[in-house]
C-alpha cells in the first residue's frame, strides 16, 4: 500500500486499516470489522501523514568499514540485505568506480529519467540502472539492453503497475533480437533460459531488472509484491532469439511483432508467469510428418488450458511465447510450415469446449474482464485462448536437440518492443569483454 | 581499515500531491464506499455502512452500489468523476487485492 500511494506521487503511507486474509474468504467471520471500528472513524478524521515531503536528488552514498577488503564487502552486503535491497544472492556493492565504468555502455545522459518505477514510483535514470547492473555483476555493454527493457517496462501499456503488485507471479521475459545478442554473449541455444558462463549476459541483466523492480519499484514479496509463487524472479528470463538457425523467409520476432528491421537491436518485452517444458519429438517410427504434427497437437494441448491471467492480454497482449529450437524450425520449414501457420494451427486447437470452462468456473473471469472484446468471447465455443493467432509469440530458441519446445504461460497485456541504443565506443566495450572474459567468438566457445 | 562507499539502489521519491484533509467530525457528513467487489466486499463494506450509521447522527454512508464497481472500474477516470460529482465528504476504498 505504502508502494501504491507513493507511485501516484502522495507520502508513501496512507489511512488503511489491515486484517488478516481470514476475513476476506468465503463464508469468513467479519465481526473484527465491529471491534475495530474506531479505527476506520479515526482514519477518516484524525490521521495524519507520518512522512516529511521527500524529493529526487542525489542518489545517497552509503558506507561501511571492515578491517580487510573482504570484511567491508561482508559488511556492505549486510547492509543491502537489511535494508531489504538483496536477493539472497550474494552482491556487487555499487561503488563510484563500478557504476562509472558501466555507464559507459549508454549513449544517455547519467541523470536521464527514464520514469517512476511502480508501484513505488521510485525514480529510475540511467544512474538507477548502472547502480543495479553494478550490484547484479553486469558490464557495460549489458547496460544498452537493460535500459531497453527498463523504458519498456515503464511503458504504460505493459500493464507493469498492476503486474508488479498482483498475486499471479509475473515475470518479465526479455527477447533480444540484433548482432548484439551475440556480442554482449547472450544466450539463444542450450540452456537460454538458465545459467551459462560462458554466456553470462542473461544472467545479469535479468538480476539487474529485478533489483530495480524491488528496489526501486518496492516489489518486495508480501509487501510491495503480492506474488504467491514468484518463480523466475532471481534473474527474470533475457535471452536472444537464434536468428543463425531461423528458416529462409522465418522472420525474427522483433520484425514480425514489432516492425523492426532483421537485423536491428531490440528487445521485446512481455510478462509471463509459467515456464514448461513439452516433450515436442516423437517415440516411435513416425514419418517427418506425423513427428510434427503430433509435436504441434500435444504443444496446444499444453496451451489449451484455463489461464485467466491470460485474459488481460486477451485481445492485444499474447497467451505466451513458444519456443522451438533451431532443428525443429527447419524439419518445420522444409514440410512448408511458417511462424504464421504454426500460430493459426495453434489457435485452433488450443481452443476450449464450452462445457469445460463452465465446469471450472472460466465464463465468470471472462465475464467480469475490463475489455469488451474479452467479455464478448464467452458466446464463442470452443472459447479461444486468445482473440486472434498473431497473439502467440513463436521464438526460434534453445539447443540443437529436437525432443523439447518450451511454453511460457503468458500474463501480458501487450507486447513490448524497444530499439536497443549503443554508443560509439561499443566496439571498444566488446574489445574489454575479450580483455576479461576470454575470447567470446564461436570459434572459442565449447 | 578499509572502506567501502556505494550508491543506495533505491532511487528518489517524488511527493507530488498531499493526502486529502481529514473531516473535523463524522457527524452529518455524507460517506462514499468505491469497491473493487472482491474479497467479500458485499458482506464487509454494508456491515461498516450499518456501523458509522449507527455510531453518528445524521451521517449518510452511500450504498455500496452507488459508485461503479469492480477491478475494472475502481480507478477509472470516470468512477473518480462521479465521485467527485456526488459531493460526498469522504470516501472509503476497499477491498484491497
Amino acid at each position: 500500500m505504502k508502494n501504491a500511494v507513493s507511485g501516484l506521487g502522495l507520502a508513501p503511507d496512507a489511512a488503511m486499516i489491515n486484517f488478516p486474509i481470514d476475513m476476506f474468504l468465503p463464508g469468513s467471520d467479519i465481526a473484527a470489522l465491529e471491534t475495530r471500528k474506531q479505527e476506520f472513524y479515526d482514519a477518516l478524521t484524525g490521521w495524519k501523514s507520518a512522512f516529511a515531503q521527500t524529493a529526487a536528488g542525489v542518489t545517497p552514498l552509503l558506507s561501511v568499514e571492515g578491517a580487510s577488503y573482504e570484511d567491508a564487502l561482508d559488511k556492505a552486503n549486510y547492509l543491502l540485505i537489511t535494508n531489504l535491497w538483496g536477493d539472497g544472492l550474494p552482491l556487487w556493492p555499487a561503488t563510484k568506480q563500478r557504476v562509472d565504468r558501466i555507464i559507459r555502455g549508454t549513449v544517455l545522459p547519467r541523470d536521464h529519467v527514464i520514469g517512476k518505477f511502480p508501484p513505488r514510483g521510485g525514480i529510475t535514470t540511467v544512474e538507477t540502472c548502472a547502480i543495479a547492473l553494478a550490484m547484479a555483476g553486469g558490464r557495460p555493454e549489458y547496460l544498452p539492453v537493460l535500459i531497453a527493457a527498463v523504458e519498456a517496462f515503464l511503458d504504460p501499456e505493459s500493464n507493469a503497475e498492476q503486474l508488479q503488485a498482483a498475486s499471479g507471479s509475473a515475470f518479465p521475459v526479455v527477447i533480444v533480437n540484433g548482432p548484439i545478442a551475440k556480442q554482449i554473449r547472450l544466450n539463444s541455444g542450450f540452456g537460454c533460459l538458465g545459467p551459462d558462463p560462458q554466456r553470462p549476459a542473461g544472467a545479469s541483466i535479468g538480476r539487474a531488472l529485478r533489483l530495480i523492480q524491488q528496489n526501486v519499484g518496492g516489489a518486495l514479496p508480501g509487501i510491495g509484491a503480492m506474488a504467491n509463487y514468484g518463480g523466475n524472479r532471481n534473474t527474470n528470463l533475457v535471452f536472444a532469439e537464434d536468428e543463425e538457425s531461423l528458416p529462409q523467409g522465418w522472420l525474427p520476432h522483433c520484425t514480425e511483432r514489432h516492425g523492426f528491421a532483421q537485423g536491428a537491436n531490440s528487445i521485446s518485452l512481455l510478462f509471463a508467469n509459467g515456464a514448461t517444458n513439452m516433450r515436442r519429438r516423437g517415440a516411435k517410427k513416425e514419418t517427418p510428418e506425423e513427428d510434427t504434427l503430433q509435436g504441434m497437437h500435444r504443444m496446444a494441448d499444453f496451451m489449451r488450458v484455463p489461464n485467466f491471467t491470460s485474459l488481460g492480454g486477451y485481445e492485444k497482449g499474447t497467451p505466451g511465447v513458444l519456443l522451438i529450437p533451431g532443428v525443429v524450425a527447419q524439419t518445420m520449414a522444409r514440410l512448408g510450415w511458417s511462424k504464421k501457420s504454426m500460430r493459426e494451427f495453434l489457435w485452433e486447437h488450443s481452443k476450449i469446449p464450452l462445457a469445460d470452462l463452465k465446469r471450472n468456473g472460466g465464463p465468470a473471469w471472462i465475464e467480469i474482464d475490463a475489455n469488451a472484446l474479452t467479455r464478448e468471447s464467452i458466446k464463442l465455443d470452443p472459447w479461444p485462448i486468445t482473440a486472434k493467432p498473431d497473439n502467440f509469440v513463436i521464438v526460434v530458441a534453445g539447443g540443437g536437440h529436437p525432443t523439447n519446445s518450451y511454453w511460457l504461460q503468458g500474463y501480458s497485456p501487450r507486447v513490448i518492443g524497444r530499439e536497443i541504443r549503443v554508443p560509439e565506443s561499443f566496439d571498444q566495450l566488446l574489445v574489454d569483454a575479450d580483455r576479461d572474459l576470454g575470447c567470446g567468438s564461436d570459434a572459442c566457445m565449447i | 581499515m578499509v572502506k567501502l562507499d556505494f550508491y543506495d539502489p533505491s532511487g528518489g521519491i517524488e511527493v507530488t500531491q498531499p493526502h486529502a484533509p481529514r473531516l473535523a467530525s463524522l457527524t452529518g457528513k455524507r460517506i462514499g464506499i468505491v469497491t473493487n467487489e472482491q474479497w467479500q466486499a458485499f458482506r464487509t463494506l454494508p456491515l461498516l455502512k450499518k456501523l458509522f450509521e449507527q455510531d453518528f447522527p445524521g451521517i449518510e454512508v452511500l450504498p455500496i452500489d452507488a459508485f461503479p464497481q469492480g477491478n475494472a472500474l475502481i480507478g477509472d477516470e470516470e468512477t473518480a468523476r462521479l465521485v467527485k460529482k456526488s459531493g460526498v465528504d469522504a470516501v472509503i476504498i476497499g477491498n484491497a487485492a
